[in-house]
């Protein structure tokens, strides 16, 4: 098969179709490819190149002024992986993924199905409007939710009292029991919205014959979600997972915005750490590198599994 | 100085006549500079522009550099993040080879500027010692180091108490607390008598002189400090520090609940402004210039009812500087220095223009000992407290780093990182404060690692 000016190959006789001129798909593929491949390079892999460089490398800021380097092996990685703060954020992390993926993939899911209703007009207005955290700033949205917890003039707190359901203010962001699950509603609230588009263009391409043919069959909603629309459902919600993942894994803004790491290090996930390492004094700028390439080791491992155990039973 | 830089820097037109009318009336020492001096001659080099990188306060930036360019036709370019984006930004620039003429620093990070590189010593410059001559004894601390001359300095700060007079009134309690048992018995009173849900308010929230201010003041207070003078620490089984990082984690929710839960979270100026809601009965020990938020009526809704205090046994207390620096990535180093003179010493004219505006207008004290001693002081503080005791107090404090040497080593910035952590899982019951202890004399060998 050739994809190059597929017309003339339709006209040519069969025997020329394979000249040496012809391009198979596989080259022209390659070529395509090229100008992506060479911009990303520039744009995504230099950096992270050199992100690893410095991170087998002596790197304060004296050295990024010289320019020079001295090479130290992995110490870098060494004194990450002995610090237990690390240990402590990558805990944290791990729990903050857990939580934020695990419930967006749920929610994005039931609100899909529910906006993808074309017979309910609201959902129409419903769709517009759920794209509206999406479209807020994380750090905003962090500033925004760190008013609504704040302790003794917070929105939440005076709506729960009003309706009675505590008798004294929670303080949702300074405690070390509730710090970090504060920290998890703005992020799922702002993230959401991609994960209900992503779901809800999945939805618009279920063919409705499969849940006509189900309904003659007498297969009830439930039977249809579990059989038909889930399993279609698979190769996106592999998709969220692996993108949600890798993003959970790295927040940043709401940590900033809500809690900066406290009370005490209830709230430091990992990208805090490598931020706090490397743009505080005395500004380790090589142990920061180890430390997040550490992290997107991880967030590469939690993709892999994704893809070998989601996405490709869906393919078989 | 954190959220305190804040917005509170309003100079009106009508201000900033009065200033210069009261200024007049001083004595030349204060008001009138000395009009020829080294700072009221030009550079021999020439320069286009020059730039400061620095953190917020008010408009307080461009207006220097406006009357930098009024004086000298060089244009002023200025970077202003926020306090704790500060030394982020100040090492990203210096990092990416950026030039950086004048910049600020607080002393905690200081020593680490110096260590890395970014610090240009002053030495030799004109007029740089007749500086030093006027220097209180907290700016020598920070901003002479191993006898040469690293920076001038911005504003000085006194740790006090503050309480507020309508609710001691109301609980029938006569004068504020002498001791610290006092102190309790007055928190829990007001607990009881439902005047207050939470009677005090610290200022405990995460960073390098706020939450560990509070700690090294009561620690000081009560006697003691954090490391002697060979630099071992003190905070060993039956230290003072110790035993006050007890008594202040039993005021918490897991011991006599007294304690405000946003004081983990509040800054300088934040607290100053929560406890203008009223809610408190006393403030716990930081900056005095909190006063100029919480009686400030377009701020504070109990303006003019918070009192400052002093605090228990013989009132000791700390002090600090914060210093502006010339960088070692300036452009030229003449030029720089005359810019550093505008934010840090004189203007052309001779006056300590930057000085003076900060004592009037956000009651911040000086680095220089003729500006602390000026009318500038007592009449500038006089519409937010009560200007002879806390100049009394002044009298009294120590400079922080006599009571936590560290802060003069570059390992002091990762090592209170984990001070931060570690005191406020103590206050929040996570820990004992004996395990927090414990846990920073080994985190002290890390953090020295680190640098």
């Amino acid at each position: 098969m050739t994809l190059a000016a597929p017309k003339m190959a339709i006209d040519r006789p069969a025997k020329r179709r394979r000249s040496s001129r012809e391009m198979s798909a596989g080259w022209f593929a390659f070529f395509m490819n090229v100008p992506t491949l060479l911009f990303l390079g520039l744009v995504l892999a230099w950096p992270v190149l050199y992100a690893g460089y410095l991170s087998v490398h002596r790197v304060g800021l004296a050295q990024l002024r010289r320019g020079e380097f001295p090479f130290n092996g992995w110490e870098n990685y060494g004194r990450v992986l002995e610090d237990p703060l690390f240990w402590t954020a990558l805990q944290n992390t791990a729990v903050f993924t857990a939580i934020t993926v695990s419930t967006e993939v749920v929610l994005a899911v039931m609100i899909a199905l529910l906006i993808n209703q074309s017979s309910i007009w609201t959902s129409r207005i419903t769709r517009l409007l759920i794209l509206l955290p999406y479209a807020i700033p994380p750090i905003a949205n962090g500033l925004i939710w760190s008013f609504m917890y704040s302790f003794q003039f917070g929105f939440l707190n005076r709506i729960l009292f009003t309706l009675g359901l505590i008798s004294d203010p929670v303080n949702w962001a300074g405690n070390p029991d509730t710090a970090l699950y504060a920290v998890t509603v703005p992020y799922i609230w702002r993230t959401l919205p991609f994960a209900i588009i992503l779901v809800h263009a999945a939805l618009q391409g279920v063919p409705r014959e499969l849940y006509e043919q189900a309904a003659v069959d007498g297969a009830h909603a439930w039977r249809r979600f579990w059989h038909i629309t889930l399993p279609l459902l698979r190769p996106v919600i592999a998709v969220i997972l692996i993108l949600r993942t890798a993003f959970a894994f790295a927040v940043f803004e709401e940590i900033l915005a809500i809690t900066q790491g406290g009370p005490g290090d209830a709230t430091w996930v990992a990208a805090w750490y490598s931020y706090k390492i490397t743009f505080s004094p005395p500004n380790n700028f090589g142990m920061g590198s180890a430390s997040a390439f550490i992290l997107a080791l991880m967030i590469g491992v939690m993709a892999l599994i994704y893809l070998r155990t989601i996405y490709r039973r869906v393919t078989l | 100085m954190n959220d305190d830089v804040i917005a509170k820097w309003e100079l009106s037109r009508r201000r900033v006549l009065g200033a210069a009318v009261g200024l007049g009336l001083l004595g030349p020492g204060a008001a009138f500079g000395q009009a020829s001096g080294p700072w009221s001659q030009a550079p021999r080099s020439k320069v286009d522009r020059l730039n400061f990188v620095v953190w917020t306060y008010g408009d307080i930036y461009s207006r220097i550099a406006k009357q930098f360019e009024a004086d000298w036709g060089v244009k002023v370019d200025s970077t202003i993040s926020s306090f704790n984006d500060h030394p982020t930004k100040l090492a990203t620039m210096f990092a990416a080879g950026e030039k950086i003429d004048v910049s600020q620093s607080s002393p905690f990070s200081f020593p680490n500027f110096i260590n890395q590189g970014l610090v240009e010593p002053l030495d030799g410059l004109p007029g740089a010692a007749d500086y030093a001559k006027d220097f209180t004894a907290f700016t020598k601390q920070v901003a002479v180091v191993n006898g040469k001359i690293m920076g001038l300095p911005y504003f000085s700060a006194v740790w006090v108490w503050n309480y507020y007079a309508d609710m001691m009134e109301k609980l029938k309690i006569d004068k504020p607390f002498t001791t610290y048992d006092e102190f309790i018995e007055h928190c829990v009173k007001a607990k009881k008598d439902g005047v207050s849900r939470y009677p005090v308010l610290w200022v405990a929230g995460v960073g390098l002189e706020q939450l560990p201010g509070t700690w090294y003041q009561m620690t000081w207070n009560r006697g003691g400090t954090f490391f002697d003078k060979q630099g071992n620490h003190m905070l060993g089984a039956g230290s003072v520090a110790r035993e006050t990082l007890k008594w202040w984690a039993n005021t918490f929710e897991k011991g006599l609940d007294i304690s405000d839960p946003e004081s983990l979270k509040v800054q300088f100026t934040t607290s100053a402004k929560a406890f203008g809601a009223g809610k408190n009965l006393y403030r716990g020990p930081n900056h005095h210039y909190g006063l100029n938020v919480a009686n400030d009526p377009a701020q504070s809704p109990i303006a003019g009812k918070v009192k400052v205090h002093v605090s228990p046994g013989e009132g000791k207390t700390i002090g600090v500087s914060h210093v502006y620096f010339l960088s070692s990535a300036n452009r030229d180093k003449e030029w720089a220095w005359k810019l550093l003179q505008y934010l840090g010493g004189r203007t052309k004219d001779g006056n300590y223009t930057q000085a003076n505006g900060l004592a009037k207008d956000a009651m911040l004290g000086s680095g220089y000992t003729s500006v602390m001693n000026s009318d500038v002081i007592k009449q500038g503080w006089a519409p937010w407290g009560d200007v002879p005791a806390i100049l009394k107090i002044w009298d009294q404090a120590t400079y922080i780093g006599e009571v936590c040497s560290s802060i003069y080593q570059p390992w002091h910035f990762p090592w209170t990182d984990q001070l931060n952590i570690e005191v406020q899982k103590c206050l929040t019951g996570q820990i004992t404060a004996d395990q927090c202890c414990d846990n920073l004399i080994k985190g002290i060998a890390d953090a020295k690692r680190k640098v």
